[in-house]
């Protein structure tokens, strides 16, 4: 990446359009505007952005059509902007292949931080032997989970929850997205063990007392694993 | 008046077709006689006696028994009296002669016996095919009917046109119980005794009244209409003058029933798919409109909470700008609070607030109504207490975290800064237990009962509040089928608590890993 990073913001609101420019060009984004989903499309066809941001209420389009169309070509970083009764939307749309969500109104700065969670996504193929966020690190080679420099026993399905949600540290994770990595394609209506395991891994990997938590619930929607900057 | 003359009518139309059967059955007599004179002198007088044979097997197929019967007793009194010896008297000569008559007398009365039979049973065979095919028609015509008396209408004039007798129909009421006034359909209107004995033969499902064992001495029949699933009325047959129904016409009127039952259930069932599609319908306009509503007032609002958040950024280094920016936020933050509150509530009085139910873990939904209350709580202390191991509960988590949420912050507005706010959980007897609880004031004593209405701000209310925080608990929660009540704590403060009954799933019932 020589010179700026393009975001491509897809609203049918101006003014919105107006205000997402002005805090992106801030931050040194190249910000491309566009009002429908088929104009968004072609957009991001043509000028390959690194980010797009895509409202969910487009009139042309359901924007989780637009994300279908997109992913069948595209592997760009999608941010949605959704309010938050929508949580049944914003989870369709999480898995039709979108990468997180503000919920409006949003402040810049989570917008932000966001935006460089998605973006910081390792290209594809490339995965890393470890990972570390606050106290936790994990050895994905050895398996090994450290809390505090400390080793800590998780059984195979918490390990494997934990796995995915740092693989998509600091992203939204759905609750069918963790039932379909860590339990087969078939487990998609077991959400009562997912809450039973998370539960369990919380208390195995979260410090008593400490705020802010490292596994944070999504309401309705998922879970996200905190990047420790974001703290 | 009209309907009696129409019965002579009928009574003269049978007497007429049948004096026609004696005049065919005559003149062929004489046809036949004819031909006889004419080749008597060849054939001899015994071949004429097959010849009128003949006669009678062709004419006992195609008329009547009487005219045929009469028919063989004249040809064997014929042919005695013009053809066997001595010719023109009656009397007989040999005793060959005396048995050839006898012979053909029995032969000629038998032949016309049996073969009326077999005409008669060949008539029956066409009328029963008439009728299934008129059952059929009607089935047609009666389903295809664009509306309910059209077909009704349809059903008793093809009853009155197939059967010699007049129809009525008493439908059930909306209520399930039989009406008391004939269906304007009908074409005579039932006695108080006779409507008796619909009324019974409705209530006990099995026909009543003439020629059946129940109340014979009526002048009716009545037959439950029964349908699928209810009986939908009953149909009253009163048979013309001294006509009684015979079996066939008996089966013929029960499908009738049937046919007439099943009629008043596809409508009665189109009624309730119509009324439940226009709810529908106006439910999903409701939606929309919530929708688009929703929509415009809170973009605007979007727009200028990232343009403060944008200017916060630009401001950081300008202490009275940045000031002045805090204080826009607060008020913005303070309007769309209220306008949230606003379509929170009109969804809730519109009925589109559906719970949608998932496994859920108590401690998230604390976690998140306690993310959400946020600014709100910055000044309190917060205690949490919920059971280790808590049974996971299924609930439409949205609704509740809000609900909590909502209690938190209003928790927080009645108390002092520095006090402790406490929320705790509990699961039991599958009913979910979650209490706020403050060190506030408390709620005067005649404020209790109205604390959830729409609008009502207690008396000490601070400014700020829209007076709807605790209705939409309220409209949440019942939404959820549970209940939420408000009460003051004997070592002060106020709270409250929401009980909502749920399913429960224990861990221990579960297959784990270890």
């Amino acid at each position: 990446m020589s010179d700026k990073a393009t975001a491509i913001v897809i609203d049918d609101e101006a003014q919105i359009r107006k205000l997402l420019r002005i805090v992106l060009e801030e931050r040194g984004y190249h910000v491309v505007e566009a009002e429908t989903g088929k104009s968004g499309l072609v957009e991001i066809a043509t000028r390959r952005p690194d980010v797009v941001l895509l409202d969910l209420g487009l009139p042309d389009m359901d924007g989780v059509a637009v994300l279908k169309r997109l992913r069948e070509w595209s592997h760009v970083p999608v941010l949605i902007l959704s309010v938050r009764e929508a949580a049944e939307q914003k989870v369709a749309a999480l898995n039709a292949g979108a990468d997180d969500y503000v919920t409006k109104p949003f402040d810049a700065t989570e917008l932000l931080a966001r935006l460089r969670a998605i973006q910081r996504r390792a290209p594809d193929g490339e995965e890393t032997a470890y990972f570390q966020t606050g106290h936790l690190a994990i050895d994905f080679s050895g398996r090994i989970v450290t809390v505090n420099g400390r080793d800590v026993k998780l059984t195979a399905t918490e390990y494997g929850l934990l796995r995915v949600l740092a693989l998509n540290a600091g992203k939204v994770v759905t609750h069918s997205h963790l039932l379909r990595e860590v339990w087969g394609p078939n487990a998609t209506e077991q959400s009562q063990y997912l809450r039973v395991y998370m539960n369990h891994l919380r208390k195995k990997i979260e410090l008593p007392r400490s705020e802010p938590k490292l596994l944070k619930t999504e309401s309705g929607i998922g879970y996200r694993l905190m990047l420790a900057e974001e703290k | 008046m009209t309907v009696d003359g129409k019965d002579y009518a009928k009574q003269f139309r049978r007497a007429f077709s049948l004096g026609r059967e004696f005049v065919w059955a005559g003149a062929f007599v004489v046809l036949v006689t004819v031909i006889s004179l004419a080749i008597e002198p060849f054939t001899g007088y015994l071949s004429i006696a097959l010849l009128y044979l003949l006669l009678v097997v062709a004419a006992g197929l195609k008329f009547r028994r009487v005219p045929v019967l009469t028919l063989a007793a004249v040809s064997a009194l014929l042919w005695n009296f013009l053809f066997i010896p001595p010719h023109l008297t009656l009397y007989i000569h040999s005793v060959h002669d005396a048995m050839m008559f006898a012979m053909f007398f029995i032969v000629a009365l038998a032949m016309g016996h049996l073969t009326t039979r077999l005409g008669r049973s060949q008539f029956l065979e066409r009328q029963r095919e008439q009728r299934t095919a008129a059952l059929y028609e009607l089935a047609h015509q009666a389903a295809f009917a664009p509306e309910l008396d059209a077909g009704l209408r349809a059903v008793v004039a093809h009853i009155e046109s197939i059967v010699d007798a007049k129809a009525a129909l008493v439908l059930r009421l909306p209520d399930h119980s039989l009406g008391k006034i004939a269906h304007p359909a009908s074409s005579f209107a039932l006695s108080e005794k006779e409507q008796s004995v619909a009324a019974w033969a409705f209530s006990r499902r099995t026909p009543a009244g003439r020629f059946t064992d129940t109340l014979p001495d009526s002048e009716a029949l009545h037959l439950p209409l029964q349908a699928r699933t209810a009986v939908m009325g009953v149909l009253s047959v009163m048979p013309a003058k001294d006509h009684a129904f015979d079996i066939s016409e008996r089966e013929l009127l029960e499908a009738f029933a049937v046919l007439i039952g099943l009629l008043l259930e596809k409508d009665h069932i189109a009624a309730a798919v119509q009324r439940a599609e226009i709810l529908e319908t106006s439910e999903r306009l409701r939606r929309a409109i919530l929708d688009t509503v929703s929509h415009e007032l809170k973009t605007p609002l979007v727009a200028v909470q990232a343009g403060l958040s944008a200017l916060e950024q630009q401001t950081k280094n300008d202490h009275a700008q940045n000031e002045t920016v805090g204080e826009i936020k607060i008020a913005v933050r303070r309007l769309s609070r209220v306008i949230s509150n606003l379509l929170e509530m009109t969804r809730i009085e519109a009925g589109v607030v559906r719970p949608k139910l998932d496994w859920s873990d108590v401690e998230e939904v604390v976690e998140g109504a306690v993310e959400l209350a946020g600014d709100a709580l910055s000044r309190h202390k917060l205690t949490v207490n919920i059971k280790e191991n808590l049974a996971m509960v299924k609930l439409d988590h949205l609704l509740i975290e809000q609900s909590l949420a909502n209690l938190l912050v209003n928790a927080a507005s009645w108390s002092e800064p520095g006090t402790t706010i406490t929320v705790s959980a509990d699961v039991s007897g599958g009913e979910l237990q979650l209490i706020v609880s403050d060190q506030g004031p408390g709620i005067p004593q005649e404020e209790i009962a109205h604390v959830f209405e729409k609008f009502y701000r207690g008396a000490q209310a601070r400014p700020g509040g829209t007076g709807l925080g605790l209705s939409i608990v309220d409209g949440f929660v019942r939404a959820h089928g549970g209940s939420v009540r408000a009460a003051n704590r004997p070592e002060g403060g106020a709270e409250f608590q929401i009980r909502l009954p749920v399913e429960t799933l224990n861990e221990n019932d579960l297959e784990l890993d270890a």
